[in-house]
This record gives C-alpha cells, sequence and structure tokens, in this order.
C-alpha cells in the first residue's frame, strides 16, 4: 500500500514512516510543507496519505487545506489528518463531500500502531475514521430534534464506535454483544436516518456525517 | 520699509512651511501641509493689516517680528494668537466708531448751537491741506502720506463751552477726527511715543463726514466676526482636546495597569499549570522508563508493564498540554482566525447555536484573542447559569469596529458586576478600548454586546 506522510517535524516524520514500513506500508514520499504535500497528492496518488495539519510555511492549517485542495481535484483521495488538536470544524469540513475516505486522528493515537494502522488501513478502503474525542464532544451536546434524536440509545453507542472508524465486529466486541446485532443496529439507523440502502461502507460515511451534524 | 517688511515675512513664511513636514506626519503633499499649519498663517496678514492701520511705529514693527517669531518658532499657538489678534482689531474698530460717532454728534451741535466762535489753539486751519491741532497730530489730506509730529496730550479738543471760530466744516470735521483718532492711538497703544502715525486709512473713514463711522464699524465687526468665530476653532477646540487627551491618558493608565495584571496573573497560571501537570507527568514518565530499565534483564514482564504505564502517562502529559494551550491561544484561532475560531466553538457547546458571521478578514492577533475569550465566557455562561437552550451569535465588521451580539433564551439575571468572568473580559476589551454591555433582566432573554475598534486587516490569502 502506497503512503504519502506530510509532518514537518523531521522525528515525527521519521517515526512516522519507520512505523509504517514496519507494518509494511511503502512509503512514496515523505514532505514538509503544505505545497509539497498538494504536489505529493496530485502526483503519487497515494492509496492513502497521512497528512499534519499544520504545516509551514504558514504554519496553520496549510495541511488541512492541501488535503482538501487535492480532494475536490480528486474526489476520495484517501487522507487520514493528524493534528495536535481536533476539531469538529475540520472534522465537518473533511466529511463534507461525503465522499468517504477520510481520517481525522490526535498524534497520540499514533501510540497504539495497531489501532492506527488499522484506521489507516479503513480510511484508504474509504472508510471514516474520527477521534474519539470528536465523537465524545458530540456526546456532550443535547439531543435536538434532528433525526439522530430518533435513535435509541444503543444504537447512539453503535454509530458512535462507527463513526471511530470501527468495524461491525470490532464493535460488537466493544460492546459485548453478537455482530449479527450490531449488524440489525446499524440496519435500524441507516433506516431511521433516511439513508437508502447502497454500498455498506458509502451509509456508514453518511450515517457519521448526520451525527457529526446533529 | 514695505521691502524689509515683505522679505521679513517671505522668510518667516518659508521657514515655518520647512518645518511644517513634521507637523504633516512627513507628509509632503502641499495640502496636509497648510491644514498642519492651519490658521497661523493668518498672523502675518493680520500684523501687516495691523501696521497698515496704525502705521509703521514700534508696536506694528514689534507685532510683525512677533507674529513671524510665533508662526516660525511655535506653531501650535500662532493660530490662537491669529483669533485673539484679529477681535483685539475688532474691539479697536467698534471704540474708534464709537469715537468718531460720538465726536461727529457734538461737533454737529457745537455748529448748530454756535455760530460764531474763537479758535483756543493757533495754527488751526491752514485750508484744505493740513488739519492738525496746536500740539497734536497732523495728516497730510487723503494723500496717503502721514508725517510725524509730537504726541498729544489727552483729548481736550473740542473744549466744550469754550466758544470756537467757524472753521470751515469739512476740514473742522476732519481735524476733529483725525485728533480723537490720535488720541484713541494714544489709548490703545500707550508706549508708542512719539512714532504714533494714524494710518491715512483711518484718515480716509474718519474725513467723510458725520457718518465716518459707519465704515470703521463695518471693519470692527468684520474683524471681530472673523476672530470669534476662529475662537472656537482655535483656543476653545485646544482646551477640549486638552480636556480629552487627560480623560485619555487617565483611561490609558487604567487599562494599561490592568492588562498587565492580567497577562502577570496568566503567566502565573500557565506556569503552576505546567509545573504541577505536563512537567510533573514527564518527571513520572522519566522515572518509569528508568525502572523499566533496570528490570528489563530481571523481571521483562514486569518491565513491559512499566513501559505501557509511561505510554500512558505521555497521552494524559499530551492531553493537559492541549488543554493548556487551548486555555492560551486556541491553535484554530492561530490558523483560521475569530470568525471560524467562533464556530468550533459553537460546535463544541452543548447548547444550541445559531451564528450570523461577516468577518471578511482577519484581525489583529490581540484582538482576535479577547474578542474570542469574550464569546466563550458569554456561552459558557449562557450555557451553565443561563439554562439557555438557544444562543444566537451575530459577529459583523463595519465601520473599523467589531461589533459582536450574543443572545440566549435562558433565564437571565445576569450581571457583570457579580461575576468575576464577565468583568474579567471586560477588562481585557478594555486594552483595546472596547465595551461589553449586558442586558439579562431577571426572566431573560440576556443579550451582551461586544464592540471592539479595530482594522480589518488584509484577506487572510489561503495556500493551496
Amino acid at each position: 500500500m502506497r503512503v504519502v506522510v506530510a509532518e514537518d517535524l523531521f522525528l515525527l516524520r521519521d517515526g512516522l514512516v519507520r512505523l509504517l514500513e514496519a507494518h509494511g506500508f511503502e512509503i512514496t514520499e515523505a514532505v514538509g510543507t503544505g505545497p509539497a504535500l498538494h504536489r505529493a497528492l496530485l502526483t503519487h496518488r497515494p492509496d492513502v496519505a497521512i497528512v499534519d495539519v499544520r504545516l509551514p510555511p504558514s504554519f496553520t492549517d496549510e495541511g488541512l487545506q492541501a488535503a482538501l485542495a487535492a480532494r475536490r481535484k480528486v474526489p476520495g483521495l484517501p487522507v487520514l489528518v493528524l493534528s495536535q488538536y481536533v476539531e469538529q470544524l475540520y472534522a465537518r469540513e473533511l466529511l463534507a463531500d461525503q465522499a468517504g475516505g477520510v481520517g481525522y486522528l490526535l498524534k497520540d493515537r499514533v501510540f497504539n500502531d495497531d489501532q492506527f494502522v488499522e484506521a489507516l488501513r479503513a480510511v484508504a478502503r474509504g472508510g471514516t475514521v474520527m477521534d474519539p474525542e470528536v465523537v465524545s464532544k458530540l456526546l456532550v451536546r443535547r439531543a435536538r430534534d434532528e433525526p439522530v434524536a430518533r435513535l435509541s440509545p444503543r444504537e447512539r453507542e453503535v454509530l458512535a464506535l462507527m463513526a471511530e472508524g470501527r468495524s461491525n465486529s470490532a464493535i460488537a466486541q466493544r460492546l459485548f454483544v453478537t455482530e449479527k446485532a450490531v449488524s440489525k443496529h446499524s440496519t435500524s439507523i441507516f433506516a431511521k436516518l433516511d439513508l437508502a440502502p447502497s454500498d455498506d461502507d458509502n451509509r456508514r460515511v453518511l450515517a457519521v456525517l448526520a451525527y457529526l451534524n446533529a | 520699509m514695505g521691502f524689509v517688511v515683505t522679505i521679513f515675512s517671505i522668510v518667516c513664511v518659508v521657514v515655518a512651511w520647512l518645518k511644517s513636514r513634521d507637523r504633516a506626519g512627513g507628509s509632503r503633499s502641499w495640502r496636509s501641509r497648510v491644514n498642519a499649519m492651519g490658521w497661523g498663517l493668518l498672523l502675518l496678514p493680520i500684523a501687516w493689516i495691523a501696521m497698515w492701520l496704525f502705521g509703521v511705529n514700534p508696536a506694528t514693527v514689534g507685532l510683525l517680528l512677533l507674529s513671524g517669531a510665533v508662526l516660525v518658532m511655535a506653531p501650535v499657538i500662532a493660530a490662537d494668537l491669529a483669533a485673539v489678534l484679529l477681535i483685539l482689531l475688532g474691539l479697536y474698530g467698534l471704540a474708534a466708531a464709537f469715537a468718531v460717532f460720538k465726536q461727529g454728534r457734538a461737533v454737529a451741535q457745537t455748529a448748530k448751537a454756535v455760530s460764531v466762535s474763537v479758535i483756543p489753539g493757533p495754527a488751526f486751519a491752514r485750508g484744505k491741506e493740513v488739519f492738525a491741532s496746536a500740539k497734536g497730530v497732523v495728516i497730510s489730506g487723503g494723500q496717503g502720506i502721514a508725517t510725524a509730529v509730537p504726541r498729544p496730550p489727552r483729548a481736550t479738543f473740542p473744549p466744550k463751552g469754550i466758544p470756537v471760530p467757524h472753521p470751515p466744516k469739512a476740514t473742522f470735521l476732519q481735524h476733529a477726527y483725525a485728533q480723537k483718532i490720535a488720541n484713541l492711538h494714544q489709548m490703545v497703544v500707550p508706549w508708542s511715543g512719539p512714532g504714533v502715525r494714524p494710518s491715512p486709512w483711518y484718515a480716509a473713514l474718519t474725513g467723510a463726514g458725520p457718518q465716518g463711522y459707519v465704515p470703521v464699524l463695518l471693519a470692527a465687526f468684520v474683524f471681530l466676526a472673523f476672530g470669534l468665530w476662529l475662537v472656537p476653532r482655535t483656543l476653545l477646540a485646544r482646551g477640549a482636546l486638552v480636556g480629552r487627551l487627560t480623560s485619555r491618558v487617565q483611561r490609558l493608565s487604567e487599562t494599561r495597569t490592568d492588562a498587565v495584571d492580567t497577562a502577570a496573573a496568566e503567566l502565573r497560571r500557565v506556569e503552576r499549570d505546567l509545573h504541577d501537570g505536563a512537567q510533573a507527568r514527564l518527571v513520572a514518565l522519566g522515572m518509569s522508563l528508568r525502572a523499566a530499565e533496570r528490570l528489563f534483564a530481571t523481571s521483562p514482564g514486569a518491565a513491559l508493564a512499566l513501559v505501557g504505564e509511561a505510554r500512558e502517562m505521555s497521552s494524559r502529559a499530551l492531553t493537559e498540554l492541549r488543554d493548556l494551550v487551548r486555555g492560551i491561544h486556541p491553535p484554530v484561532l492561530a490558523d483560521r482566525g475569530l470568525g471560524d475560531a467562533v464556530r468550533a466553538l459553537a460546535l463544541e457547546t452543548p447548547v444550541a447555536t445559531k451564528l450570523d458571521i461577516d468577518l471578511p478578514g482577519r484581525l489583529a492577533e490581540p484582538v482576535e484573542s479577547a474578542a474570542y475569550f469574550a464569546v466563550a465566557e458569554v456561552l459558557a455562561n449562557a450555557a451553565k447559569h443561563a439554562q439557555a437552550r438557544m444562543v444566537e451569535i451575530h459577529m459583523l465588521h463595519t465601520g473599523d469596529v467589531l461589533r459582536i451580539a450574543v443572545t440566549d433564551d435562558g433565564i437571565g439575571g445576569a450581571d457583570p458586576a457579580m461575576g468575576s468572568g464577565l468583568r474579567g473580559v471586560e477588562r481585557r476589551l478594555g486594552t483595546f478600548d472596547g465595551i461589553l454591555a449586558v442586558n439579562s433582566p431577571p426572566g431573560g432573554p440576556t443579550i451582551v454586546v461586544i464592540e471592539v475598534p479595530c482594522a480589518l486587516l488584509s484577506l487572510k490569502t489561503s495556500s493551496s
């Protein structure tokens, strides 16, 4: 699997490259600036890109902007955005095109390399992975008169885990239920959110989107 | 004489012009430099008029020198002096007109009552050419050339009740007015000594018969009106300016003290948070790793557990650092500016929010930060104290003022004087001359308006 890595701090970039190589990924290019990232994404069209939000030269959200710009040209280009902090605002912007293949994680999640690599693969497959912090903050907000309010507490739990990019089997494990039960819950979720039957991955993305917009 | 006056005036104006560049803020455009010199430019023309009216004597020459000096050395008070001089000229003219008027009536009555009279002094009325009192002033008739004679005594002419001969009427009147003017002169410019030379202009004005006071009066009114018109634009304006500056200085010292206190307290908080938080965790992390290092050889299992623990600890340190950074300067604020930072803030608030943000560019960073934390505080209050279910945020930048209105549907009763939160916000905004207005009747709704004067910086160029 070919990967482009964009991170301006040498130590972190080097660490990421080594971690990914240890897990059998092929590093196409490791870049350190926004413009370089934009170019690398469009020339290499990697299977997945790992992008730091803040990049030089402006040291603002240049990485995010470069990723979004590349995704406008290549819809669905899988991008996993890493950051020292997570903002729901940025999560929404990443999800807005509804094309899937996006992830948004805190940099600390790299510590747990198994989970991180799993998330990376999920994004490469076109899935959506949101940091638990993004998801948990949503739980703070009061449920309002929106489609998500129609979900049962259990269904909301399943949806939250879905937003974190977990597969049905992972959710089943986490909630101590059978995979079949999870599958039943997700069908019910899709129905309540008025998501027409289609490819399951896409529906998951849309469900997460509905959830985040709540 | 005229040549010297002209040269002097030109030199003064040129020097003042050269010096005006600093006062015009270094601007080279002649318009702004004339503006910087202002009404002070009138000073020299006034001195010329005075010289013309009163003739060339030590007083008027002194006035011209003074005017030139003030224009060059103290341009700030030149305009004030111009206003004062105009008023003095006007008052002088009023007095002169009054004297002429009174004299004209007295002479007319005398002329009516006494048909034959005797001249008390010698050398009166020598035809049309010269008219002068015995010890008084000599003025050539209407030709604009004045000659000096020894100063006259205080007004004694015409002595009332003493029969006077009947001179040719016009000559008599001209003589009387000239005498009066000379006396008036003596009152106005007592130190002028023997050099007093009433101007031909006055002679012409006063030579016009009993109605001679009219043109003098008109001239006086013009001077007076112009002088009075200048007063609010010069003297009073400066008084008001001084008042404004005084209160401004007071306010600035207050807000500066606040700003310094706030910054110091903030640094103290950051120091404490780092000391008790991330720093302590990093120490513990190092100790765990060291222990793991020792245990590796003997009990790898325990060492592994310690390393896992260390990783947990680094995660927690990161979380704490993240929260700390958010409290100092939220990253989204640095990345995107106030508009998106408030959008992000609204997304994190447990209360439903409705946003209307019109902010086409970035603001100065300190203002962005102050405004952001103000909105954060107001939102937190709405969620925590007001039990609001819906908050509306309107943000607009117009006419160099940032205006934010936050309205909630909560229970109201908020008072900035009660909680320290809003007061802190008020103080922080005060550093930028910003204000915080809270309208929160019991029962709600609460409306908080924040206004900060600030310029909109150029649109942020987004990288591609």
